[in-house]
């Protein structure tokens, strides 16, 4: 049982990373680009998703409460867990520009 | 929202008239005398309701007591020549005229009020939880 | 600018159907208060009515930006119950029985049980009233329920877009 540990949590995010499809062939930077810009859409789809199954909750659809709450909680993790990334990636940026050259 | 209390309130005030009314007609279940002190028997009281659409709002209506009616049954008789209330001449010479008051009816009338009474108790507190769920939306 | 936000999330709708339980609460109470009142007639508010106008608004809001297709065409009967009576003068509560309230089924009932449940709910006593407290309860108990989801899911879409305001998560 690996004890839970920074490079352990790295290998999680690289293997996530893989699975979403990063092409190898590709640079480094358009890579990461992608990743993030097809993290953002899905996070957007997520909400919409969520949005659908409240507004089919509300007319009478056949959703169960269960299902309409849980595709909003994971709608708003999804949102908070991209709001951090984008904190952390704004403070590097900024630590990067404070760097004296 | 709080005019759903209103009307749970103003069930639970019409409730609480009937019930004295039934308790009066059980207190009184073997009155021979009315407060005249003349010879006429208690007569029992019927309490009737009506649909009050001044407090409710948006097609709801409350309720209010319309009136408080007396029975005019005629009396239950009972042979007892020596009671002093019995009735000196006439075709029913001899017998003592007691309420028209039948106790199983008034009890069971009473079971009925006090269902209706726990029905609207619980309108209220869903009124209230109601109430205080919508400020959950404060965050 | 903050409005077209505030549209463009589900809190216009949950905002309705918080108003529309608040409002049908009352509806309930008083029939609850009129339970010995004689020739009194149930009066309640149509689920159904009010779920087919959100449901047309809804699909009218989203023809406009043209943003996702909408993805509704329900026309079951409700989750949260079946009544549906519409003006306090009609001699009954006409209600899809419960025994077959599904979402996609019929409202010819299909079990034996269920014919009787249908009449049940008719019923004019001799007081000429049709009121009968447990089916107002239960109603009352359900709309209870799906006002606090709704308040519930209210006050956590409020709590995302405080998020994304304030950064903070």
């Amino acid at each position: 049982m690996n004890p839970i540990s920074p490079s352990s949590g790295m290998r999680i995010a690289l293997s996530a990373w893989d699975a979403a499809g990063a092409n190898p062939a590709q640079s480094p930077e358009t890579q990461f680009k992608d990743f993030l810009v097809r993290s953002l859409a899905e996070v957007n789809a997520m909400q919409h998703e969520a949005d659908r199954a409240v507004e089919q909750l509300a007319t009478g659809g056949d959703i169960s409460p269960a299902e309409v709450l849980t595709a909003v909680q994971k709608a708003d993790l999804a949102f908070k867990m991209m709001l951090q990334i984008r904190n952390k990636l704004v403070q590097a940026y900024q630590e990067v520009q404070n760097i004296r050259v | 929202m709080f005019s759903a209390i209103d009307i749970s309130t103003s069930a639970l005030v019409a409730q609480q008239v009937r019930m004295t009314a039934i308790s009066g007609n059980l207190a009184n279940l073997t009155t021979t005398r009315n407060e005249a002190g003349e010879l006429k028997p208690y007569q029992k009281r019927h309490v009737v309701f009506e649909t009050d659409e001044s407090i409710g709002t948006g097609g709801a209506a409350g309720v209010k007591v319309a009136s408080i009616l007396l029975d005019d049954s005629p009396p239950r008789l009972r042979w007892d020549p020596g009671h002093p209330d019995a009735i000196r001449e006439g075709p029913h010479a001899g017998y003592v005229a007691y309420p028209a008051i039948d106790m199983m009816t008034e009890f069971t009338d009473a079971l009925a009020v006090a269902r209706a009474y726990e029905a609207n108790l619980g309108a209220i507190e869903i009124a209230k939880d109601l109430a205080q769920q919508t400020l959950r939306i404060l965050i | 600018m903050f409005d077209a936000i505030v549209q463009s999330t589900s809190i216009p709708v949950l905002e309705q159907v918080v108003r529309f339980s608040q409002a049908r609460h009352t509806v309930l109470a008083g029939n609850l208060a009129n339970l010995h009142t004689p020739g009194y007639r149930v009066r309640d508010l149509s689920v159904e009515d009010f779920q087919a106008r959100l449901r047309e608004a809804i699909a009218a809001r989203q023809a406009a930006p043209a943003a996702t297709p909408p993805s509704m065409a329900w026309s079951s009967p409700g989750l949260w119950g079946s009544s549906a009576q519409l003006a306090e003068n009609s001699p009954g509560l006409a209600t899809a029985p419960p025994g077959t309230a599904q979402p996609g089924a019929s409202t010819r009932p299909t079990i034996p049980l269920a014919e009787v449940a249908q009449n049940s709910k008719s019923i004019v006593y001799h007081d000429d009233s049709n009121i009968a407290a447990e089916q107002q309860i239960t109603e009352m108990v359900k709309n209870q329920l799906q006002h606090n989801l709704a308040v519930a899911l209210l006050a956590s879409q409020f709590r995302l877009l405080q998020t994304a305001i304030s950064e903070r998560v």
